[in-house]
Parts: C-alpha cells; sequence; structure tokens
C-alpha cells in the first residue's frame, strides 16, 4: 500500500535506524546533531527514541548493568585527534610568524639605540 | 711634573672657582611642528658649581628622567646625562600596560654657551644622521652658562610651561656637604631644649650633650652619606641627593645605638634609645654663608 504518507514513513524508518545507531554511539557529533534537531520537532520519532531507551534499560537492568541508561558517547579517534592538534599548532605558528613580521614585538620598530636619548653639540 | 701637566693642574684648579661661581643650565622643550618649532617649555636651574640639574619629560607612551651633570674642563665643559627611560611597549594578556625601563649614560663635550640639543625620545631611523631625518618627538635645547656671583650659593630653579598639557619637570639637585642638624631628647611629653649642629659629611664625630628632666646624656653622632640605592631610578637620578644619615653611639663606647636617615626637609626623624627616651633629629639646610 502506498498512500500520501508513504515518503514521510520512509523517512521516518530512516530515522529510527538513526536513533538506534545513536543509542549504539555509532553516530558522529554532526549526526547526533542532526538527531536531536529532528527529535525536537517531531513527536513520533522522539516517542519512539523514548520507547528504545526504555526497553534497553529494562534489559539492562535485567543483566544486572544499573547504569545503561547512559547513552554511549562516540569516541573521538587518536589520530583524528592528533591531527587537529597538529593543525592548530600550525595555524598558530604561522599566524605569530606573520604578526611579528607586521607588526613585531614588544618594544620593535625601532633599534634600542633609536629609541635612546642623544645629545648633540650644535 | 711637565710643563703640560703643571698647566693642566693649573686649568683644573682656576675651573673649581670656589663658591664665585655660578652655573645656570638653561633648556627649552621644543616640539616639532609642520610650519616652525614650537616651544612647551623653558626655563633654567642655577646653584653652585656642583650643581645638577634633572629633568623629567612625560608622555603618554614614554617616560624620560634624566640627571645632568657638568664638568668644567678649561675653556671647556664636560656635560654627562644619566637617563632612566620608561617605554610603553603594549599590553598584557590581562589587559595591563606592559613598560620596558632602560638606563644608560651620555657624555659630550662643549663650550660655555654652546647649545646642545638633547633628544630625549631618540632618533628616527638613520642614527647620528639625524640632520637629514625628523627626529623623534621633542628635543631639549640646553645651553651652559657660568658666571662669578659673589657669595651667592643658593640653587635656584624656574621653569615656564608654554603649554600646561606638557607633563615636564626641572629641578636643581645639589649635594649638601653641610646639613643642619637639631637634636631634641624626647621621654613621654617631655622634650630637652633644642641643641643645633652644623655637621659636614664624613668629618670626625663629635660629643653632644642632652639633657632631660635633669639627666644629661651624652652621645658621639657623625653625619654620613647613606648607602648607594637599590633601584635602578633613584641611583640614576639621584633621588637620595639631599639625603644625610646621623650615626648615634654613646659617648662610653662605639657601639653605636643607630642610624637614622633623612632629607633635609625640617621633619624630625626618631630613634630609640636604651635609656628608654627618644631622640628627635631634625635635618634642614644649613644657613648660607
Amino acid at each position: 500500500m502506498t498512500g500520501p504518507g508513504a515518503g514521510a514513513d520512509a523517512g521516518h524508518e530512516q530515522w529510527l535506524v538513526q536513533i538506534d545507531a545513536e543509542l549504539d554511539g555509532e553516530l558522529s557529533l554532526v549526526e547526533r546533531a542532526a538527531l536531536a534537531k529532528h527529535l525536537a520537532t517531531c513527536a513520533r520519532c522522539a516517542g519512539a527514541r523514548a520507547s528504545q531507551l526504555e526497553v534497553r534499560v529494562a534489559l539492562a537492568r535485567s543483566a544486572g548493568n544499573p547504569h545503561a541508561f547512559v547513552v554511549p558517547r562516540p569516541s573521538i579517534r587518536a589520530g583524528t585527534l592528533t591531527l587537529w592538534v597538529v593543525i592548530a599548532l600550525a595555524a598558530g605558528l604561522v599566524a605569530g610568524w606573520a604578526a611579528n613580521r607586521r607588526w613585531g614585538g614588544p618594544g620593535a620598530g625601532t633599534t634600542l639605540e633609536e629609541s635612546r636619548g642623544t645629545i648633540v653639540v650644535q | 711634573m711637565g710643563l703640560s701637566s703643571f698647566s693642566s693642574l693649573l686649568i683644573a684648579l682656576s675651573t673649581l672657582q670656589g663658591p664665585g661661581t655660578r652655573l645656570t643650565y638653561r633648556i627649552r622643550v621644543i616640539e616639532p611642528a609642520a610650519v616652525a618649532p614650537r616651544i612647551l617649555a623653558s626655563g633654567r636651574v642655577s646653584g653652585p658649581i656642583d650643581s645638577d640639574m634633572r629633568l623629567t619629560l612625560r608622555t603618554d607612551t614614554a617616560e624620560v628622567e634624566a640627571l645632568f651633570q657638568v664638568t668644567p674642563v678649561g675653556d671647556t665643559v664636560s656635560l654627562a646625562g644619566e637617563f632612566f627611560a620608561r617605554r610603553n611597549v603594549g599590553r598584557s594578556r590581562r589587559g595591563l600596560p606592559l613598560w620596558e625601563e632602560d638606563t644608560y649614560r651620555r657624555l659630550v663635550r662643549l663650550t660655555w654657551s654652546d647649545t646642545a640639543r638633547i633628544y630625549p625620545f631618540g632618533v628616527g631611523k638613520g642614527g647620528a644622521e639625524f640632520g637629514t631625518k625628523a627626529p623623534r618627538g621633542l628635543w631639549v635645547e640646553l645651553i651652559l652658562e657660568r658666571e662669578f656671583a659673589g657669595g651667592e650659593a643658593r640653587a635656584a630653579e624656574a621653569l615656564e610651561l608654554a603649554d600646561s598639557t606638557q607633563d615636564v619637570r626641572l629641578e636643581a639637585v645639589v649635594r649638601p656637604r653641610r646639613a643642619r642638624v637639631i637634636l631634641n631628647l624626647v621621654r613621654g611629653d617631655t622634650v630637652s631644649a633644642p641643641r643645633p649642629m652644623d655637621l659636614v659629611t664624613g668629618e670626625p664625630p663629635r660629643v653632644v650633650q642632652l639633657v632631660l628632666r635633669g639627666r644629661a646624656t651624652t652621645l658621639v653622632v657623625s653625619l654620613s652619606r647613606p648607602d648607594p640605592p637599590r633601584s635602578a631610578r633613584e641611583r640614576v637620578i639621584a633621588l637620595d641627593a639631599d639625603v644625610v644619615c646621623l650615626s648615634v653611639a654613646p659617648a662610653d663606647t662605639r657601639q653605636p645605638l643607630g642610624t637614622v636617615c633623612g632629607r633635609l626637609n625640617n621633619v624630625a626623624r626618631q630613634l630609640a634609645l636604651p635609656s628608654g627616651d627618644t631622640l628627635a633629629a631634625t635635618f634642614s639646610w644649613p644657613g648660607w654663608r
């Protein structure tokens, strides 16, 4: 059966898959943000997520894990973190070098001797 | 002794001139302007031949304090300037101003009544070729004069500010050879009769007797210069020029009871004595002879 709500149903199916992946901790930060934005406006998906969560909590508690309601967060891989740190440091070094070339450091602009007083006999 | 050495000695002695010679520093603070330089301040400092002049100039971003001293050598004179400069170099991460401090010395030789031009904030790029380069900021014209002024040895200073927004100060700096010291013994609300003395720095100690409530206290006192100041600024611009120290010891032993230091400004300084009395020493300039 196909009706006017078929497209919406397909969209909801996709969101349900996303909710499932989020509760498994498999979504990236961007995907989590998109899902959170959708949940804020879609009561149906929000309800589905709550149901999923309740089921998971009940199952976990019955398995003896009282902290199962904590949704696992996506982990940041060490390689990615290192790459961003290196990029940030490099950008800071380049900006500092460029600023020093352009404006100089404290007290720069003239040499020390040029900034000192001088006496001239006329 | 060769003839040249002897004549040099005579010239050096003649330049001392005794108390009859009066030295005058005549200055003008000039700001460069598009049409004609503008005189911001003018003034003069005069006094005995060993008088120094302290000049202070402040702007929003720099402060220069300089002490000028002259040494007559025949018909010429050596002008030495001890500079203490502070320059604003920016702000810290917390928004506070950052200053760099610098001390240095300049020395030139000129003849009397020559004009020395002082660039307190330095000159522009080009170093000594400022004849063809615009100087940075204002400059000071200084003329040294000497005259024979009889017994007049009192220092004098005068400054006229043409622009009251400028922070320019001019001071005569004279190091006292003698000081008038007034000693009192104090206990509770009883004060002994004042005992004035003219003391010379570095001369042998003198004995003084003070009587309080019929009981005589004999002390040995001597006048000396204070220790050199620890801060570079105080040392460079001789902020302690008019400070003297009075060492006090009991008559029967040379073990000092203490030292009182102060400016010659008529303010009493106190020293507690083991007897329970307090010695009050007031320093002032001696009477002019």
